[in-house]
Parts: C-alpha cells; sequence; structure tokens
C-alpha cells in the first residue's frame, strides 16, 4: 500500500527533513523550507492566530510545488555561537563602514579605487555567497564578480592608495570568511578555513606558481586559465 | 514606568533621526563620487546601516512581539538584497564598459575577462549554475 506522505524519516532515499507526496509525478517536499516561508507568512501578516499558520502552509506548499528548487545538498549548518560573532562582527563593520564611506564622500580628495581579485579558500555555492553577501555589507569593498569555478571574489575597492590598504582588504576578506563558514558551514569547510590563506600558503593545487610579492602589482600575473 | 517610556520613545525617535540621516548621506555620496562602482558604496552601505537604525528605532516605539519579528524580517530582506542588487549593478556596469578604465589603479578583472574571451574554458563540476 502506498502512503500518501512518505516522511524521509522512513525512506533512507529521500534527503533529510523532506517528504514525498505520493502521485504520478515524484514531489519531494523540503520541510525546513515550508516552515521559513510559513514562518515569513506569519510574520507578513503580524497576528499569531491558528489560520494564519494554516494558510501560510497552504501557501508554502504551493509555492514550493509551483516553483520547485533544483535538489542540492546546500551544506547549510547553524552553529548558533559563530552566528552571534559574525552578526556582532557585521553591525561592528556595518558602522565603521558607514563611518569610512561617509569621510570618504566628504574629504573629496581625488581617491584610487581598485579592482582586485580575492581567492576563498571554501568551495561550496552557498557559503560563496554568504560570504558575498557579508563582505558587501562591510568596508573594504563591494563585490563586482564572482568566479565559481576558483572561488575567487572581485572587489571593488574605494581607497587603494597605499598597497597596504589593498592587503588589508584582502585579510578582512578572509577574516569574514572564516566568520561566515563558523556560524554556517559544514564542518568539512570549517577545517579548510583554518588554513593559511591561499595566497600566503603554497600547498593549493588550484593555484600553481608564486603570486608575485611586488606589492603594487597585485598578483594577476598568473594566468589561471592557462593550465 | 512612564518614565521609562518616555525614555525609549526619545531613543526610538533619535535613532529614526540618525538613521535618517545617514541615509541622506548616502544619497550625498552617490551625486558626489565619481563612477558608477564608487556610487555603488555609497548607495549600499550607508542605506544598509541607516534602515538598520531606523527599524531599531521603530522597534524601540512599537514594542509588541510580533511587529519586532516583522522588522526583524524586513531587516533580514535589506541585509540579503541590497548586496545583490549592488551586485548586479556593478557587475553589469564593468561588462558594458561605464567604468572609466584609467581611473583604476589595479584591475585584476580586466586581464581575466580579456584573457578568458578567445577560448573560453570548459566549466569544471555539474552544471548548476
Amino acid at each position: 500500500m502506498k502512503r500518501l506522505i512518505t516522511l524521509s524519516r522512513r525512506d533512507p532515499e529521500l534527503p533529510p527533513f523532506s517528504a514525498e507526496l505520493a502521485g504520478r509525478r515524484r514531489r519531494v517536499l523540503d520541510l525546513p523550507l515550508i516552515g521559513w516561508l510559513t514562518l515569513i507568512w506569519v510574520l507578513l501578516w503580524s497576528t499569531l492566530t491558528w489560520a494564519n499558520i494554516i494558510t501560510g502552509a497552504v501557501v508554502a506548499v504551493f509555492v514550493s510545488l509551483a516553483f520547485p528548487l533544483p535538489r542540492v545538498d546546500l551544506g547549510l549548518r547553524l552553529h548558533p555561537w559563530g552566528i552571534v560573532v559574525l552578526a556582532g562582527s557585521l553591525l561592528y563593520d556595518m558602522y565603521t563602514s558607514g563611518v569610512k564611506v561617509t569621510r570618504q564622500i566628504f574629504t573629496g580628495y581625488p581617491h584610487r579605487p581598485a579592482v582586485i581579485a580575492v581567492q576563498l579558500r571554501c568551495r561550496s555555492d552557498l557559503m560563496m555567497a554568504a560570504i558575498a553577501v557579508s563582505v558587501s555589507n562591510t568596508p573594504g569593498g563591494s563585490v563586482i564578480e564572482v568566479r565559481r569555478a576558483t572561488a575567487t571574489l572581485f572587489l571593488h575597492v574605494l581607497d587603494a592608495d597605499q598597497p597596504a590598504a589593498l592587503e588589508a582588504a584582502r585579510r578582512s576578506v578572509w577574516r569574514l570568511e572564516r566568520l561566515t563558514v563558523r556560524a554556517f558551514g559544514t564542518r568539512d569547510e570549517i577545517e579548510r578555513v583554518a588554513g593559511r590563506p591561499p595566497d600566503q600558503g603554497t600547498g593549493d593545487p588550484a593555484n600553481p606558481g608564486d603570486r608575485g610579492e611586488e606589492p603594487d602589482r597585485g598578483r594577476d600575473d598568473e594566468g589561471r586559465n592557462g593550465t | 514606568m512612564r518614565v521609562w517610556t518616555q525614555f525609549t520613545d526619545t531613543l526610538g525617535a533619535a535613532l529614526v533621526f540618525t538613521g535618517a540621516a545617514i541615509c541622506l548621506l548616502g544619497v550625498i555620496g552617490m551625486l558626489r563620487l565619481p563612477d558608477v562602482l564608487s556610487r555603488s558604496h555609497a548607495a549600499t552601505k550607508p542605506q544598509t546601516l541607516g534602515l538598520l537604525l531606523v527599524l531599531a528605532g521603530v522597534a524601540l516605539r512599537l514594542r509588541s512581539g510580533m511587529d519586532l519579528a516583522t522588522l526583524a524580517l524586513i531587516g533580514f530582506f535589506q541585509l540579503m538584497t541590497s548586496p545583490v542588487a549592488s551586485h548586479l549593478v556593478a557587475r553589469s556596469a564593468y561588462r558594458t564598459g561605464q567604468i572609466e578604465h584609467a581611473e583604476l589603479l589595479i584591475d585584476d578583472l580586466d586581464e581575466q575577462l580579456t584573457e578568458r574571451a578567445p577560448e573560453p574554458e570548459p566549466e569544471p563540476g555539474p552544471g548548476t549554475d
């Protein structure tokens, strides 16, 4: 006898925390996603009643059936303490970032912007997106381009007069990477970001060759497309 | 109790005012800065900070649970969406040549894009873009 709804606890083939609906076509519901959509629905109505919760769940199921997402393992883990640290750091950075941008607006001296590439250590898509969002909210740069194949962020830095400023921007990206992965990453990713940044280490197989340490030219002389 | 209410009301008003002033600074920055990429800095960062301050001020005046949660939701979506918007603007500005390349001190991306043009590298990994 086929059940109407199969939970992933009963069926090890399903991804964790999901339910399968019986029917001609295979439809899998992601339960945390439905919970999150229901929560947003209730918050949008601003009143916590059973009617809101039930209509929210119905709308969430409908939405996730009508617009199915690709089945990927996001690799999202929640580490509460890491999230607190990340949030505090982001708030502080946002304050200093606001002050810094304001000063740059009003001092009016000719600043020299630059576009730099920063190599990340973690490779998962979700982590890269989270890092890009964190970086955009802090001083140091706004993200112009993300290259997924090599996990490289391209940042626009407002004040790049000295090479030290560029180095500081890179270091702040790596610090945010560590904080973000410690808040949301899998154990594997956390171990990976505990290592040294890829520019300084030598054992990264994805980036052969040395990076050219001259401070004013950056590290882009090695074409990574040539390999 | 009454003193406390008045205190939070005043603090909330001060926060709303500060947030609005910071948003205004962002707008002034958009007018003063020279090019698209610099302007996107001014458009996103002070705006986000200002909006969060406004939300905090409103939260101090509203003081009810569900409203606070709604405000938190607004802040969350602001944090999530504004970097995406600025990234898309910056990316399309860069790719359509709206950038003064002479103004940039260092440009790592330009070489990669021009280098990439003759032979596009095959995308490694599953094509889940």
